[in-house]
């Protein structure tokens, strides 16, 4: 049987050194690609899109609040947390790409150069995702341990195996180097340039101070970077990363504190976008398990527009919303769409009134009856 | 076996395909096997480490998706000094979908039925994938304190004597830990 039963794992022996605030809730490891959902809860990119239903609304893991939008990667985060835990996060990396090959489905490539110039790592590790290279801390550990065992089998081990000792003292050493490193300058608001201060992040994956975003009189709340619209209300503060600047930068962390008067928002959050038409109208049309790569709305309810050329697995889907407006590239799963790609409308969503009989008690029942089976 | 079988429980990613019904492409997930292995290993970390109260829990055999717990009545109850066997067997979907826990040691308790099977609500609708073997372990021992008779029991007759007279059930009850669970 090829289970992975008890074997010593790759990993995760590095994981009490992690904050306790960056250990995602669903799959107990270090963070990857993190997401905040609005209710301000983190966890990764595919514990999100897991969690998520594709058959009607989706709730928070950790406190079962509402959502249907798949919110986009949060990148400083992912730099954070590159530059903290280096190894860990390669380790993790690392692990990742080998389920999304066995899958052929990748996660979107965060590029240092977007929007964080700050973010400069000599570690080129958001690049290329299809390398299956190994983490470099790891590959000379790894090499030096193999030939010591290749070249001198009895007498040079002892040696070379302190060498290996040493490679892993000065990693460590490393790392607790760059958990150092971190500077406010990793975690400013994208408005006021300052260190963040009840931080918020948005369905684009952009970081706010809470009372830095603007909200429009009328239409939705867009990203002031992104010019991507919020959908559904105003995000909650994310505590975790909002505690973790408290501890880690307490001076800079109290001036902003006594130098923000304009924390008054808490009032009156937004409203608009809070109320979704479809989802109260029994006639919508659901897509069930397809979501748009744009606005990351899953699954899509009325108009739902396919790409004819994509060829990937997942292949690429836009809501009726984002079909007429300007959509941004590539998807979600990093599908390789340009514009010159053609779309169909696909008809045969189902109504809302199809779904009770998916509901998660019969989904349950078929999977122990699965479960039995096998 | 259901974990050699791997791709087996995308039940729902195939409910998912065939109601889409727009072609090939969908999100709907297929999770993969060493995700839920690794998550299994870490609770089974936690678990040895601060192990809730009363409760213990760990595979049966060299299969990890396959668990034996036991929770020791709580006292104070009818069911106080009874050792009850639990069997749980992790989905290769895990955590995205509950466990399956079934109750090995006979009780007499209005929301577990001759089976074994349980209902607590948070092993169904209200699962959540944040949610650990601890806390469901929590959960199952606080329906030894306090049983739930009003919100469909499995056993009707059983919901009705705790309702009616109590002193009854929990003699009952109590007859029955001595039978079954010492």
């Amino acid at each position: 049987m090829d289970n992975p039963t008890f074997n010593e794992d790759d990993g995760g022996s590095d994981l009490d050194e992690i904050s306790h605030s960056f250990i995602c809730c669903v799959c107990r490891d270090l963070l990857y690609k993190p997401i905040v959902l609005s209710c301000g809860h983190i966890s990764c990119f595919w514990c999100v899109h897991y969690s998520m239903s594709g058959l009607c609304e989706s709730h928070c893991p950790t406190c079962r609040h509402p959502y249907i939008h798949f919110p986009t990667i949060c990148q400083m985060l992912h730099f954070l947390l590159l530059k903290m835990y280096p190894v860990a996060y390669k380790r993790r990396e690392n692990q990742i790409l080998e389920e999304e090959m066995k899958r052929d489905t990748f996660s979107p490539q965060v590029n240092s150069q977007d929007t964080f110039s700050t973010m400069v790592f000599e570690s080129n590790s958001s690049s290329d995702p299809l390398s299956t290279r190994k983490g470099e801390a790891y590959a000379n550990t790894d090499v030096l341990m193999s030939n010591s065992q290749v070249q001198d089998d009895g007498t040079g081990t002892l040696v070379e195996i302190s060498d290996g000792n040493s490679e892993v003292i000065r990693n460590i050493a490393v790392e607790e180097k760059y958990c150092k490193q971190v500077s406010v300058a990793d975690v400013l608001c994208l408005e006021c340039k300052q260190l963040l201060f009840r931080p918020v992040v948005l369905n684009c994956g952009h970081v706010y101070c809470e009372s830095c975003v603007i909200i429009p009189a009328v239409e939705m709340l867009k990203c002031q970077v992104c010019q991507t619209s919020h959908p559904r209300g105003f995000p909650k503060v994310c505590l975790e990363l909002d505690h973790f600047l408290e501890e880690q930068f307490p001076k800079e962390y109290m001036l902003r504190r006594y130098g923000s008067t304009g924390t008054a928002k808490q009032g009156g959050p937004a409203k608009q976008g809070e109320k979704l038409p479809h989802w109260s109208d029994p006639h919508s049309r659901v897509h069930t398990g397809c979501g748009c790569d744009s606005c990351g709305i899953y699954p899509i309810i009325g108009d739902r527009y396919r790409c004819k050329d994509c060829k990937e697995i997942i292949g690429f889907d836009l809501c009726g919303d984002c079909y007429n407006t300007q959509s941004k590239l590539p998807g979600r799963f990093n599908q390789q769409h340009t514009p010159e790609h053609k779309f169909e409308l696909i008809e045969n969503g189902r109504t809302m009134w199809w779904q009770p009989l998916h509901n998660p008690i019969v989904i349950a029942s078929e999977d122990s009856e699965n479960d039995e089976n096998d | 076996m259901m974990i050699s079988g791997g791709r087996s429980p995308s039940s729902s990613s195939s409910i998912a395909l065939t109601a889409s019904g727009g072609g090939t492409s969908s999100w709907a997930p297929t999770t993969s096997v060493s995700a839920s292995g690794k998550r299994i290993q870490i609770e089974m970390s936690e678990l040895n480490v601060d192990p809730p109260p009363d409760c213990s829990a760990g595979p049966k055999g060299d299969n990890l998706y396959h668990w034996v717990a036991t929770i020791i009545g709580p006292q104070g109850t009818p069911y106080e000094g009874g050792i009850y066997f639990l069997d749980i067997t992790f989905p290769s979907d895990y955590p995205f979908k509950p466990p399956k826990v079934v109750f090995k040691t006979r009780i007499y308790h209005c929301n577990v039925d001759t089976a074994g099977n349980l209902i607590i609500d948070i092993l169904n609708d209200s699962w959540s994938p944040a949610l650990t073997i601890t806390k469901v372990l929590l959960a199952i021992r606080s329906i030894f304190t306090n049983p739930n008779p009003s919100d469909k029991p499995l056993i009707p007759g059983i919901a009705r004597l705790y309702l009616a007279d109590r002193e009854k059930h929990d003699e009952l009850a109590a007859e029955w830990t001595r039978r079954f669970a010492k």
